[in-house]
């Protein structure tokens, strides 16, 4: 779907950090999103938890610079660290290329999947949080 | 909201409170100037890539990795850095970059404008004066559940040993360095032809964010904050968080926006070519080229260096004025083609790193 003009695949669930994630068989697929993309501006360095790593739900487990800003990485679902994509360590401008697909950022093996994704919004409820974030950075303009 | 207005505090010190209050969820702004000097590296950067350890240690530098971005800089007591931290949730702060990073400038530019210095934000995140020069860099991050800004005024800057805690190649390039900064980055001291005296400008600047954020409420120092500072201490100036490696390759340095040193080193098969060029606006306004090779007509190589000025830093022109100038001239410099020149130039600034 599309949320004045910053997209938002229906088939992920967002987190409020502006994470998605992607239930793909037995892995988790985590990457940031379009909006969040667009705030940061670009990409210029990205560090992405290790393979191996247990990642927590909300918890920072990485970073990305963008414009002399550091900021974080959030694990969308805990986890284990199973793959990461190393092209983002020559090519983080991916993330903003395309930030649902060749800028994804790492995989886990979900602990708690299915109680966990209740913590997440798709649909309406992604809808309204997006709207609201809109309406916050319209204000500051 | 609190004010920290801490004086000087030895140089570590000086960065660690912003890190400890954002850790604290403590919303504040911090003005404080270190006391002794301190070299300070982006949370990205290779400490062992960028910064010359030696010097440092043979000259009392301290070292400390920070959690915001940026480069690698030289801090003293004749900058004066204002750091805010505030907490994600308040709606008081924006939340894009350019906006954080536009809006919360203005405190500094206006305090720059009540000394007489017309200043203001550009964006790479720098602030500029009206002749173009940088005189504050700033930089930001996500730190615990807070957002922290941090910036310095220029009181007086150390070109000298800004230049040589850096890690460069060779000594063409420090020089190189040090002349860019010193026609591209400024003071209150260059511009004003003095030092206004520090406390007028620490309240002109407090006044400045009290108009921006609001009143803010003096706070001091307490044991919970110094402790918490002391933790951190430990492992900010441990190896593993120091000398963390990281993928950020230097390709040069960075002066302020828009103006960058960089160096290239390319093994022609006629021998090795190195190379230091200034890029100001994606174009080389100056160029260096030395090594081990034969080139005749031998004076040639410093026409063909004029010649480069004003070229785009794109690999199609830079051949292509290397080619003409060698048709021209007839070059003849064996086992070294426009191709070798080009790939000094354009391509190899990282294999001059490593």
């Amino acid at each position: 779907m599309e949320v004045e003009g910053y997209q938002f695949p229906d088939d992920l669930y967002y987190d409020k950090e502006h994470y998605w994630c992607r239930v793909e068989g037995n892995v988790v697929v985590m990457g940031t999103t379009d909006f969040a993309q667009k705030m940061a501006g670009d990409i210029v360095y990205a560090q992405l938890p290790l393979i191996g790593k247990s990642v927590n739900q909300g918890k920072p487990c990485g970073a990305l610079e963008s414009g002399k800003w550091v900021g974080r990485i959030y694990a969308v679902i805990s986890g284990k660290v199973v793959e990461v994509n190393e092209e983002l360590d020559d090519s983080p401008e991916l993330i903003n290329q395309g930030p649902y697909d060749r800028g994804w950022m790492f995989k886990v093996e979900p602990s708690n999947l299915e109680q966990e994704l209740k913590n997440l919004m798709q649909g309406d409820d992604l809808v309204q949080f997006v709207k609201s974030e809109i309406i916050r950075v319209a204000a500051e303009r | 909201m609190y004010l920290f207005d801490l004086g000087k505090l030895p140089g570590q010190q000086s960065m660690l409170i912003f890190h400890a209050l954002a850790r604290m969820g403590v919303e504040a702004l911090v003005i404080v100037s270190p006391k002794s000097p301190l070299a300070s590296i982006g949370y990205f950067q290779d400490a062992e890539r960028e910064i010359d350890l030696s010097f440092c240690r043979e000259n009392g530098i301290s070292c400390m990795r920070r959690e915001v971005g940026g480069g690698a800089t030289y801090l003293d007591e004749n900058q004066i850095f204002y750091q805010l931290i505030w907490k994600k949730s308040n709606p008081r702060f924006p939340v894009e970059m350019r906006q954080i990073f536009e809006g919360l400038s203005i405190p500094a530019c206006e305090t720059y404008g009540k000394f007489g210095i017309e200043a203001s934000f550009r964006l790479e995140n720098d602030i500029v004066t009206r002749e173009g020069k940088k005189i504050a860099g700033e930089g930001g991050g996500d730190i615990g559940d807070c957002m922290v800004f941090v910036g310095g005024i220029l009181l007086d800057f150390n070109y000298e040993v800004m230049s040589k805690i850096l890690m460069v190649p060779d000594e063409k390039f420090r020089d190189k360095v040090y002349k860019s900064m010193e026609e591209n980055v400024t003071t209150m001291k260059r511009e004003l032809g003095d030092i206004p005296p520090r406390e007028e400008v620490v309240q002109t600047l407090i006044r400045e964010h009290e108009k921006l954020i609001g009143t803010l409420q003096p706070a001091e120092l307490d044991n919970r904050l110094v402790e918490r500072m002391k933790t951190l201490e430990k492992w900010f100036t441990s190896d593993r968080f120091l000398f963390k490696k990281t993928r950020k390759i230097p390709k040069g340095i960075k002066i302020k926006g828009g103006v960058e040193i960089r160096y290239g080193i390319h093994k022609a098969k006629g021998g090795l070519i190195r190379t230091v060029e200034e890029l100001q606006e994606e174009k080389i306004s100056e160029i260096g080229i030395s090594g081990d090779f034969q080139f005749y007509p031998k004076d040639d190589l410093a026409s063909m260096e004029v010649e480069l000025r004003k070229t785009e830093f794109e690999e199609g022109k830079v051949r292509n004025k290397i080619q003409q100038f060698y048709e021209e001239h007839r070059i003849q410099a064996p086992g070294v083609m426009p191709e070798d020149f080009t790939t000094a130039i354009i391509q190899s600034q990282s294999e001059g790193a490593e």
